[in-house]
């Protein structure tokens, strides 16, 4: 069971077999194309696994409308190529009525072309937003994925000058990729109307051996903040690389799935991560439900990495039953246009897609840290909400 | 004066880390290609499964760090050589080319077969072996990491020893025998698949201990392999069959790619090591202490 999950995406390119043609006709057939292996899979692959065990669950209780739901993942280790197979036969051979994307943005292109050449519609989840889905949305694109170019930086910014107690020096972090670089490009110009003087942005390509000459700019630069919005391991690697050199500032860093584990781990009180999704330590009635439905499966993966793919689930669930059977792409894009899902506290407010607008209409944040003190997590700042517009 | 000489010195360690892991994940290269003249691509999964091992070793010996490396320094040895005799031995008397392909072929069934063991999530060994990894201040202002430190050791250790045993040593006479001569080295009753499973082995095994301390300083994660890869152009600068050029390439390719992030735009860090690899490939194709021979165009 354990290796379940993975052993089934590693083989899947060449393996896996399309549903016969009564099975899916009888079944919500959805195929998701995903890093579950590669560089990057750390972020997606246990949304991916979370996706996986919520569907089995949907499926143990009867399915949708009476019906199945047929979840096919194919891992595309995070690159393009594989990716566009995977579209490719998702689309042609298995007959999907929903594409799922859940892994880097380099993907998107020619994932994207596939789903619109076919008229499927698409969901991006776990893998960053991108700018279709913002309003005027593309019609066949949608987005439960936590993280939002440009409202991230904004929360965070706010956040920072909400917090400082002296003028804040301001240095960045970004990664050598596309969405990385263009949000620390965002927050180095939104800075300064925040009374922010900006020291300096390191853009670090993956993968570094070393990120203490990254961090010796840094820290060399007079920074008193630092703020990195990329992939987890470039964040924390570089706070880390300035604690070695003995930087004593703040670092603000996106809540990726990692975040709770990794704020246990590191003890850092001057170490704040800003998020959409609602850590485990808020221990909800949700995040029990995910913890158990995790034992119970015997993932890999620790339940806290689970809620990005528990959303999706949700948010799949919802459009599935408000399509009703038989559903064409068609009808489920409809219903995806018109959907308001309530998320049980994992997120500030419900995903509430429009006409318009396939992100959602409010965007929620949460700040935490380490609190030494107590020992445990701590919420720094409950939830603001940003209109998306 | 402060701002003035603290990167210099900081620079000069910053050199001296990224040297040290280049140099010690290539001398992994020369060991293979010297004595095999095979080209190991899949040097850089090695290395992570060195480093996975380590995860697997600290689980066994919590309170005992330098247990723990030793066992999985022990692993990656008998990986290595097993490696050989397994796989790479069925392709002796082939095209070099097919050698190389085989560990282009090793290298993406490791990746896999790490994932599903280990899972793509961070691992952190130096948590599980409740060692830390504590900050060590220098002169001139500048810091290093305990184990950045160790890992500057351990390079010019494993250096020494492995110039001393080939220079020296009775299996490392009978090593360069093997690679410089095969069919003379054979025919005076030098095992040669010996020679080329210690040649793996040993490969492997500081291949590992490059991945074991990087995972010890900043953790362990999917991406491990690729800087195996990192370090290749630093092996081929020195001269694939030298062990001092891997040394000194190593240090170019470092400090160029340092001094640049610093100075001009750390974007160049990813490109560096392999504009320094054209540079050299123009001049000097076999590097610079490398042995001038027939070189086959593919």
């Amino acid at each position: 069971m354990r290796y379940r999950t993975l052993g089934v995406a590693l083989v899947a390119s060449t393996l896996a077999l399309p549903p016969s043609p009564a099975a899916a006709q009888e079944a919500y057939t959805i195929g998701l194309t995903g890093a579950l292996t590669g560089p990057p899979a750390s972020t997606y692959a246990p949304a991916i696994d979370a996706l996986r065990i919520y569907i089995d669950r949907v499926n143990a209780a009867g399915g949708i409308n009476g019906k199945k739901v047929n979840l096919i993942l194919q891992d595309d280790s995070a690159q393009p190529g594989k990716a566009a197979a995977n579209a490719k036969k998702l689309i042609a051979q298995d007959n999907v009525m929903l594409m799922l994307n859940a892994s880097l943005s380099s993907t998107y292109a020619p994932v994207t072309a596939e789903a619109k050449q076919a008229n499927v519609p698409l969901l991006f989840a776990s893998s960053v937003c991108p700018q279709t889905v913002y309003p005027p949305a593309d019609p066949l694109q949608f987005c439960t994925t936590a993280f939002a170019a440009n409202y991230d930086s904004r929360a965070t910014l706010a956040f920072i000058k909400e917090t400082a107690k002296e003028p804040v020096r301001i240095g960045f972090s970004a990664m050598a990729i596309p969405l990385s670089r263009g949000e620390m490009d965002f927050a180095e110009q939104q800075a300064p109307s925040f009374g922010m003087t900006v020291v300096g942005k390191e853009v670090i390509p993956p993968p570094t051996p070393d990120y203490t000459p990254f961090a010796t700019k840094l820290k060399d630069a007079g920074a008193n903040w630092v703020f990195s919005w990329a992939p987890w391991v470039t964040q924390v690697r570089t706070l880390e690389a300035l604690r070695r050199l003995g930087w004593k500032g703040d670092f603000a860093a996106w809540a990726h799935l990692e975040a709770e584990g990794e704020l246990a781990r590191l003890k850092d009180g001057q170490f704040y991560v800003i998020g959409a999704n609602a850590l485990f330590q808020d221990n909800l009635p949700i995040h029990q439900e995910i913890r158990d439905a995790a034992k119970k499966a015997g993932v890999q993966y620790p339940a806290e990495q689970m809620a990005e793919g528990w959303i999706a689930g949700m948010v799949i669930e919802a459009a599935l039953k408000a399509a009703g059977w038989p559903a064409t792409p068609q009808k489920i894009a409809d219903a995806m246009s018109n959907l308001n899902v309530d998320t049980k506290g994992l997120r500030g407010g419900p995903i509430e897609w429009t006409r318009d607008n396939h992100f959602r209409t409010r965007q929620y944040y949460r700040v935490y840290r380490w609190d030494a003190a107590k020992g445990t997590i701590a919420r720094v700042k409950d939830w603001v909400a940003f209109d998306v517009k | 004066m402060r701002s003035l000489r603290l990167p210099v010195v900081q620079l000069a360690v910053n050199i001296a880390v990224l040297a040290s892991i280049y140099a010690l994940i290539a001398c992994g290269y020369v060991l293979v290609y010297r004595v095999s003249r095979v080209l190991n691509l899949a040097h850089g999964e090695l290395m992570m499964l060195g480093a996975y091992m380590l995860v697997v070793t600290a689980s066994q010996f919590s309170s005992h760090w330098p247990v723990a490396i030793a066992a999985a320094m022990g692993l990656s040895l008998l990986t290595g050589a097993l490696v050989y005799l397994f796989l790479m031995r069925k392709m002796t008397g082939e095209m070099v080319l097919a050698a190389v392909l085989t560990t282009v072929a090793l290298g993406t069934l490791l990746r896999g077969v790490m994932v599903l063991v280990w899972s793509a999530q961070q691992q952190y060994p130096a948590q599980a072996l409740d060692v830390a990894n504590t900050s060590i201040a220098l002169p001139g202002g500048a810091r290093i990491s305990f184990f950045a430190a160790l890992l500057i050791l351990t390079t010019a250790l494993v250096y020494g020893a492995l110039l001393a045993f080939l220079r020296f040593g009775r299996w490392g006479i009978r090593m360069r025998a093997a690679g410089q001569r095969p069919l003379l080295a054979a025919q005076r009753g030098i095992d040669l698949h010996a020679m080329y499973a210690l040649a793996w082995g040993l490969s492997t095994m500081t291949g590992a201990l490059a991945g074991i301390l990087i995972a010890l300083d900043s953790g362990l994660d999917q991406t491990m392999a690729i800087v195996g890869l990192k370090a290749f152009p630093a092996a081929l600068v020195g001269g694939l069959d030298s062990l001092a050029g891997a040394l000194l390439g190593s240090l170019i390719v470092a400090a160029a790619e340092v001094l640049l992030i610093h100075y001009v735009d750390p974007l160049l860090s990813e490109v560096v090591p392999f504009l320094v690899l054209i540079a050299m490939l123009v001049v000097r194709p076999w590097g610079l202490f490398g042995t001038r021979e027939e070189l086959d165009r593919v």
